[in-house]
């Protein structure tokens, strides 16, 4: 049988009040890609931030190979043998790719104090080459490339040194499908050479097609280990969630007619760099997607919906020919947008959940003239944050202490709140878990039923596939294709047409 | 297993009860160290403190004014530096206007001096996007610049009429009314909670249809023009305007803004207490020292050090990187 490489025990982490790691306590074997999953909050990130060194550790212990570790920085998990590529992006602005691929160990190419760029750089290409990757430069600023490429440099960083643990913390979902593919032979190629992959991913399909071992956690506590090949999907998420997932996920009905009433024009719009010439037109009740390659500029369409957009020429109108040109121009009629980027764009991170719903319906909770009224604030986050049923203590709490669903149902309160018509959400449930995932599907669901109409833009095929009455695919800024809603679409029809 | 979860659910609650608490009492750390640092200096000058109470208060109107803007600006992640600057400029036109005009009209020459300055700043910082301490560092030296230039000869005098105005009855009036309206917009309309938002996360804020560089470019020229302001109360009480006037205002809101427990990166931990708290245990501390017998010199140096570890001690590590 496969020998063990690690042995995690009673391993414990707290933040404040939250118990984040709870005594948790299992085996990683050689030669093996070890999933790790569970829904937000479950506490894999902070188990595997703990074992690279990014957090410390309350109480337990990592034993490697027999030896107990207690990493206090990434440098120095590297030279115990363990390395991970984040979520997000891994590398550093302003520094060349060389210099990010050996970022903490520049010792190897200093002789008398000097840096030998030429070795580093001449080196750093060789390993670039040698994983196929020729077209990045070792000597260009990292900053020239895009995010899949720094994502390829980050693979470099995180394995050139055969690391006998390389954890992989929710990367896919920030990534292509080429992108995906590129990192799944990666993570072949780390096992047969008999070192470890723990594999992180809300995925679950991807779960079990790459994983030989899954171990589940909830809410901190370990749950179980299984062999991948023994479990179906519904069986992991039983187990992720503690119960039977039950109902519909996607929303059920085929073959219903959408209104041909339009609510919503987009003609003509360009952003440099970003989309050219984009018209299209959305519809009473209808759920419109746009699907395609992170690159595609189907990102920026939102935010050209939303008047965010800088630079952005054409025209985007209401029905009743109103231009909507500027940020607090959409909202007041009655436009939302739910950015990609959560943390930044969406949620006013140190600030409470009361106020983050409240914002853009401040002029509606006012008692007299211009001052507001305290208790129509609270009853009207209360009211809000419990029909999206937000986890929380109470709406005073800050939002940067909620897990990224969480969140994600504040910025929907938000806008529920604000009863808005059309919404444009960009990546709604991008790094979610089931439970909240379904609850965001159904809410869409019942929304177009009242008559809303959405915009969904989404890296996940199969949510598109789910929910949408028509799908745009966008290549290299423009429109490539329109499929329409159909039980028998599949994730080829649309890929075909992304690349 | 449902034993276990209420356990959880019970030591959550006494966990979060006592995160309340600990909040509860950073936030009336500045109250309390007042009124202790008020009666230890009653007790080492005998008494002496309260004697001349309002010899005490009549340096505070100025402070606290200023500072009432400078708490709008760094409730939204920004400095002002150029605080003094703005004094002192503002006071050198009250002083010239009142010498041709009547005094509402050099009130209100003042006011537009210091909007000028800050809109000023407000357009480097907003539509230029240099950083706000850089662009007020810049203006503090551009205008301290002009104001030792206009008052090379001698110092620039006020009007007679200006002087008899000096009375503690008025220059309390003023600083309440300006205090009141601080208050009741910060906390009670959404003025206050737009700025809060913005200093907590602005991109958010933009999109959640904040005008933030609207917002962010206005409250520059607000907090100039009640500094303009500042700068009537300031005539008044010293009649005339040397090379000096008005220098290191920045330094005294910025320390008694901390004292009085404003988070230094702005956000949503900001309350207006911190002003009013603030200035008065600035103005205790520093004339109590007075009353002591200690020089100027050796003020500085105390200053520098109750800043620094107020700061050390009470600054949001994790929010300082967004301080704009």
């Amino acid at each position: 049988m496969s020998e063990v490489r690690l042995q995690v025990q009673n391993l414990c982490k707290s933040f404040g009040i939250t118990k984040a790691v709870q005594n948790v306590s299992f085996n990683v074997n050689k030669g093996e890609v070890h999933a790790l999953i569970g829904e937000n909050g479950s506490g894999k990130s902070t188990l595997t931030n703990m074992l690279t060194g990014i957090y410390t550790i309350d109480s337990g212990h990592f034993i490697l190979d027999g030896k107990e570790i207690h990493p206090k920085n990434q440098v120095e998990a590297n030279n115990e043998g363990v390395s991970i590529i984040v979520q997000e992006l891994g590398t550093l602005s302003g520094l060349t790719v060389a210099e990010n691929i050996f970022l903490g160990h520049e010792e190897r190419f200093v002789k008398y104090g000097i840096k030998n760029t030429r070795a580093m750089n001449k080196e750093a290409q060789q390993l670039l080459n040698k994983y196929g990757f020729n077209r990045i430069r070792a000597g260009a600023m990292v900053d020239e490339y895009n995010f899949e490429d720094r994502k390829l440099v980050e693979i470099v960083k995180a394995t050139y040194f055969t690391p006998k643990i390389v954890v992989i913390d929710e990367t896919t979902t920030a990534l292509s499908q080429e992108g995906r593919e590129e990192l799944y032979k990666h993570m072949n190629r780390i096992r047969e050479e008999g070192n470890t992959v723990i594999f992180i991913s809300h995925d679950l399909p991807e779960v079990l097609r790459m994983s030989d071992t899954i171990t589940i956690l909830r809410d901190g506590v370990y749950i179980d280990t299984v062999k991948s090949a023994d479990v179906t999907e519904d069986d992991l998420k039983r187990l992720m969630v503690g119960r039977e997932v039950t109902g519909d996920y996607y929303r059920s009905d085929y073959g219903e007619k959408v209104s041909d009433e339009v609510v919503f024009s987009v003609r003509n719009v360009s952003v440099p760099g970003q989309i050219s010439d984009i018209s299209f037109d959305l519809h009473k009740g209808e759920i419109l997607g746009f699907g395609g390659l992170s690159e595609s500029g189907m990102h920026e369409i939102g935010k050209a919906c939303f008047g965010a957009s800088f630079d952005r020429s054409g025209s985007v109108t209401l029905a009743d020919g109103t231009s909507i040109d500027s940020i607090p121009k959409a909202i007041k009629h009655s436009i939302a947008y739910t950015s990609k980027d959560r943390d930044n764009e969406s949620v006013v991170m140190n600030q409470s959940i009361g106020d983050n719903i409240c914002l853009p319906s401040l002029d509606d909770l006012r008692s007299v003239l211009f001052f507001l009224s305290k208790s129509k604030m609270k009853q009207f986050a209360n009211e809000h944050a419990a029909e999206m049923s937000v986890k929380m203590v109470n709406t005073n709490q800050f939002v940067s202490d909620l897990s990224g669903g969480n969140k994600q149902k504040v910025v929907l309160a938000r806008w529920i709140g604000k009863d808005s018509d059309i919404l444009v959400l960009d990546s709604p449930t991008r790094g979610i878990d089931i439970k909240v995932k379904q609850d965001i599907y159904q809410l869409m669901d019942r929304m177009r039923k009242q008559g809303k109409s959405i915009i969904m833009i989404s890296e996940e095929l199969m949510e598109l596939i789910g929910m949408c009455d028509r799908i745009y695919i966008m290549k290299d800024g423009k429109i490539n294709g329109e499929l329409h809603r159909d039980p028998d679409l599949d994730e080829n029809a649309l890929i075909a047409q992304m690349v | 297993m449902a034993e276990q979860k209420s356990n959880a659910a019970v030591s959550k609650d006494e966990a979060l009860k006592r995160q309340s608490n600990i909040s509860l009492i950073r936030s009336l750390l500045p109250i309390i160290g007042l009124v202790v640092v008020f009666i230890i200096f009653n007790i080492l000058t005998k008494g002496g403190m309260l004697q001349n109470l309002s010899m005490v208060m009549t340096q505070i109107y100025v402070t606290m004014i200023a500072a009432t803007g400078v708490f709008f600006i760094m409730t939204m992640g920004g400095l002002d530096f150029s605080q003094g600057s703005i004094l002192g400029m503002a006071s050198i036109v009250v002083c010239m206007v009142s010498k041709v005009a009547p005094v509402p009209v050099a009130v209100l020459a003042g006011i537009a001096t210091g909007a000028g300055i800050g809109a000023i700043n407000g357009f480097f910082y907003v539509n230029r996007k240099i950083k706000s301490f850089i662009v007020t560092i810049c203006t503090m030296f551009l205008f301290r610049g002009i104001i030792k230039y206009l008052t090379s000869g001698a110092p620039v005098g006020a009007n007679a009429t200006m002087i008899l105005l000096n009375k503690d009855q008025l220059k309390l009036t003023c600083t309440l009314v300006v205090v009141v309206i601080g208050f009741v917009a910060f906390h009670f309309t959404k003025f206050g909670i737009h700025l809060r938002a913005i200093g907590a996360g602005e991109k958010a804020a933009k999109f959640a249809g904040i005008h933030t560089d609207r917002m962010k470019f206005l409250i520059y020229v607000l907090a100039g023009a009640i500094t303009g302001f500042a700068a009537f109360i300031n005539v008044i009480k010293v009649g005339s305007v040397t090379a000096s006037g008005g220098n290191q205002l920045e330094t005294q809101i910025l320390i008694a803004l901390v004292l009085g427990g404003m988070p230094i990166s702005g956000g949503a931990k900001a309350r207006f207490m911190n002003v009013i708290v603030g200035s008065l245990l600035y103005i205790v501390l520093t004339s109590g020292l007075i009353m002591m017998g200690l020089t100027t010199q050796a003020m500085q140096l105390i200053q520098g050090v109750v800043f620094l570890v107020f700061v050390a001690i009470f600054a949001d590590r994790e929010s300082l990187k967004v301080i704009k």
